[in-house]
């Protein structure tokens, strides 16, 4: 007998709502990291009004200013070009939040309606959709989007192509093994039986049992992305100079490295405190909504 | 005769905290057990009893505190003790049986792997250095004891490879392992057959009379409290509402809750119980030499010959235990399964678009409504299917939230905002919005408390009545479809072995299984228990599922 039973009458008339609330409310990881994510958007949004130096983002250079430390004119100091890094930095943050919304504002979708499909009808489709996503998921990620931004030019863009090839088959994946799960339940049946066809039973009786995962999931692939957008602008197939972006600044700075550390350690720091801040809220979310990662 | 005390609790109250709230699940919860008395907790969903045992074993969850009383184990507070005392005390001053075998058990490891586990620790504790093969003859003793004979077979066996009564056994034998004085038993037979659980409770009585043990049994079945207890204490909201020796209360209870109870519990026997009128309509359902065999090749017979003839607007009752088919034919006669071989009709004009004539109630109404969907989106569906529209559709909503008496209000509400009772009535009225001939009842109480039972039972022939509809309802309980269903047929293995009018079947039942499900109800008086069906022996060794060996 399960203490849940005993607190489930008392608990009753209590909104969903206000007991999500509460979870979240007294998650410290959760609301960290929810600070963390607004602290960034606002700075990447109000990016041109809240940094000194705007005009850093293009292709300025001032010798004069060269390899300046850290100090209170230059918050995080100058690169090689004399550029503040503080407002390149900044600019960098919006570039990752782009290459995240683009690569999951796709992949998610995509990855979720296939998923459901795939665990809902099963059969020849579910061969078929679970066939490619393995296909998928045995190529490894970054000599895939190497390949795929060798082919087309290095720009954002494409950087955004070739992450979102390969990302949609996690949550293929994913949501696969939720959908297949509770299409046996009985009130999937019920609904069946009701008359309900495959399009209201996928996306209105499975797909709200599925976004608390989807969510989580979500919320943790950001700070995956943001990593590994990084990596390719690091290797050089992200994004084109002279706009500012994290992964590229690490790499001009590494040439410094050790004297001007702040030319890495600044824009390096950027990248841990939106990855720290994507992956704090996943867990709380975890946490809340008591799914399995 | 005055016997030492061996288990006190005083005046026992906890708190649940959750969601910035906290609520007393207990209020004031004394009682005693004495050495080799065996004492029933018994009480409804909510009622507290099972957080009583939790805060004897010490295993409350971390949102409880406790906020008065004390527990008293053989004259010590176990509250005071550290928390290694407490410890010392699980296996030797009482032992645990928990409610179901199949997930008491790590699948991954052998029988013997678990009870050498328990042994090991407890010996260690104990300070006593024991060999592997030492132990392994003191596990087959113990094994011997609660019947499983072949205890070398059972030892090296893994959990799924036995039968469900089989585990309970093991259970109950890692429980004697270290002879307690006290045996804790949370529902030591529900997950189980009828006639399982009836075996279960035959060997925890044998078992404390011989070993003097005293029993502690939690339970929510009035007939379960009747076979294995001296002294009962009802509970009710985290109150108690009277004590008193089991003889009493089942037969002159003091107070009107325990008479609400006992009232509840559907009689098997005598004056309280319900006949169900025949139906002298036409058949609806006609199935002749129906046969299911699932898998290609030497598939599972699940479905044996089955001949069958529902009337319409009759309540017919496909009683069986777990794996014996009854759920197969249901599903073919709702077109779900088809059958292997066979004919199966139903006649009825053929419905329109997007209505069936076949509908189910499932048994565990917490699975078979989403629990993403408010009571309005459940019920709409269907009635959209039909294409019922605006404000025909509203009206049709309000009708069908009448029809199973719940409030209009109750169309906004989500599922977990619902009483099990509550949600059950929700998967009636999705079940009939469609206005089916036929509705299959699969266990559609076995999930909910006796009362709520009751309540349940009584809207469904009411519905009947209004509606003109045929009921097929699947169970195991036996007295409830003694009151409920006009006509009964008893499944085992695939096949119907016993048909008929329920009062006939009941009076004179013709094949010894049926008589063997029968005397293995548990019922709460000893009128009831005389009039059973006497079953041998022999009869029992031919038709019950082995638990022994």
């Amino acid at each position: 007998m399960a203490d849940i039973k005993m607190l489930d009458p008392a608990d009753r008339g209590l909104s969903a709502g206000y007991m999500m609330w509460y979870r979240f409310s007294r998650n410290p990881a959760a609301v960290i990291g929810t600070l963390i994510l607004l602290s960034v958007v606002i700075l990447a949004v109000f990016a041109p009004w809240l940094t000194p130096y705007p005009k850093h983002v293009g292709s300025i250079v001032d010798f004069k200013a060269r390899h300046l430390p850290p100090d209170a004119g230059h918050w995080f100091g100058t690169d090689k070009a004399g550029r503040d890094i503080f407002s390149r930095t900044v600019f960098g943050l919006r570039v990752s939040l782009l290459l995240v919304l683009g690569v999951l504002g796709i992949s998610v979708p995509v990855g979720t309606v296939l998923g459901l499909i795939a665990g809902y009808v099963g059969g020849w489709t579910e061969r078929l959709i679970s066939g490619l996503t393995n296909v998928m998921l045995a190529m490894p990620p970054l000599v895939m989007a190497l390949a795929v931004s060798n082919l087309l030019e290095p720009t954002l863009m494409n950087a955004m192509i070739a992450i979102t090839l390969l990302w949609w088959t996690w949550h293929a994946r994913l949501i696969y093994s939720v959908s297949k799960s509770i299409a046996s339940e009985d009130y999937i049946e019920a609904a069946r039986l009701a008359g309900a066809g495959p399009f209201h039973i996928l996306f209105r009786e499975i797909l709200p049992n599925c976004v608390a995962v989807i969510s989580v999931k979500t919320t943790l692939d950001a700070a995956f992305v943001i990593l590994f957008g990084a990596t390719l602008s690091f290797l050089g197939f992200g994004v084109k100079p002279p706009t500012p972006d994290l992964g590229s600044m690490v790499a001009d700075g590494r040439q410094f490295m050790p004297d001007f550390w702040w030319e890495v350690l600044c824009p390096g720091a950027a990248v841990l405190y939106v990855t720290l801040g994507f992956n704090l809220l996943g867990d709380g979310l975890r946490d809340m909504f008591d799914v399995e990662g | 005769m005055m016997r030492d005390t061996l288990l006190s609790v005083e005046n026992l109250s906890v708190d649940f905290t959750s969601y910035g709230r906290t609520r007393q699940v207990l209020r004031d919860v004394s009682f005693a057990v004495a050495a080799g008395e065996r004492v029933a907790l018994i009480g409804e969903t909510g009622s507290g009893k099972s957080v009583t045992a939790k805060a004897i074993i010490g295993t409350l969850p971390r949102n409880a505190t406790i906020r008065t009383g004390q527990i008293l184990v053989e004259g010590r507070n176990v509250l005071d003790l550290p928390r290694a005392g407490r410890e010392a005390l699980k296996g030797t001053a009482f032992s645990l049986i928990m409610q179901d075998p199949l997930s008491s058990f790590n699948p991954v490891f052998r029988i013997g792997t678990h009870l050498d586990d328990v042994m090991r620790f407890a010996d260690r504790r104990n300070g006593i250095a024991t060999s592997r093969a030492e132990r392994r003859s003191r596990i087959a003793a113990v094994l011997r004891r609660v019947q499983l004979a072949d205890a070398e077979r059972v030892m090296n066996a893994y959990p799924f490879e036995l039968s469900g009564g089989m585990r309970q056994r093991v259970l109950i034998g890692l429980a004697l392992l270290h002879q307690p004085k006290l045996l804790i038993a949370d529902e030591p037979g529900t997950a189980l057959d009828v006639t399982t659980q009836d075996e279960i409770l035959n060997l925890i009585n044998s078992l404390v009379s011989e070993e003097n043990m005293a029993l502690l049994m939690i339970t929510h079945n009035l007939g379960v409290v009747r076979k294995v207890s001296d002294r009962v204490v009802v509970m009710h909201h985290g109150d108690i509402v009277e004590t008193g020796p089991c003889r009493t209360i089942l037969s002159e209870p003091a107070k009107d809750y325990t008479r609400a109870l006992l009232d509840a519990v559907p009689a098997l026997y005598g004056p309280r119980v319900i006949d169900m009128a025949q139906s002298d309509r036409a058949p609806i359902v006609r199935i002749s030499n129906l046969n299911k065999i699932y898998g290609r090749r030497n598939g599972y017979h699940a479905v044996r010959d089955v001949n069958l003839t529902l009337r319409e607007g009759e309540i017919f009752g496909l009683a069986g235990e777990s794996g014996s088919g009854k759920t197969t034919v249901a599903r073919m006669i709702m077109g779900l399964l088809r059958p292997t071989s066979g004919e199966l009709m139903i006649d009825a004009p053929a419905p329109a678009k997007g209505r069936r004539l076949t509908q189910i109630v499932y048994q565990n109404p917490g699975t078979s409504l989403n629990p993403k969907r408010t009571v309005r989106q459940t019920l709409t569906l269907p009635l959209k299917s039909i294409g019922m529209q605006g404000d025909a559709r509203e009206a049709r909503l309000i009708e069908l939230m009448g029809l199973v008496r719940l409030p209009q209000s109750y169309l906004a509400k989500y599922p977990h905002e619902l009483s099990g009772g509550q949600k059950q009535r929700v998967a009636i009225a999705r079940a009939l919005a469609a206005e089916p001939k036929i509705l299959i009842l699969d266990e559609p109480t076995a999930a909910l408390d006796v009362s709520v039972q009751k309540t349940v039972i009584e809207l469904l022939v009411q519905l009947r009545e209004e509606l003109g509809l045929t009921y097929l309802m699947i169970s195991h309980d036996l007295s409830l479809m003694r009151n409920f269903c006009s006509r009964i047929a008893v499944m085992l293995r695939g096949e119907i072995v016993e048909e008929g009018a329920t009062p006939a079947v009941f009076a004179a039942p013709s094949h010894p299984y049926t008589r063997a499900l029968i005397a293995a109800i548990p019922v709460v008086s000893d009128v009831e228990e005389r009039e059973k069906p006497v079953v041998t022996e022999e009869e029992r060794m031919r038709f019950l599922v082995k638990s022994t060996d």
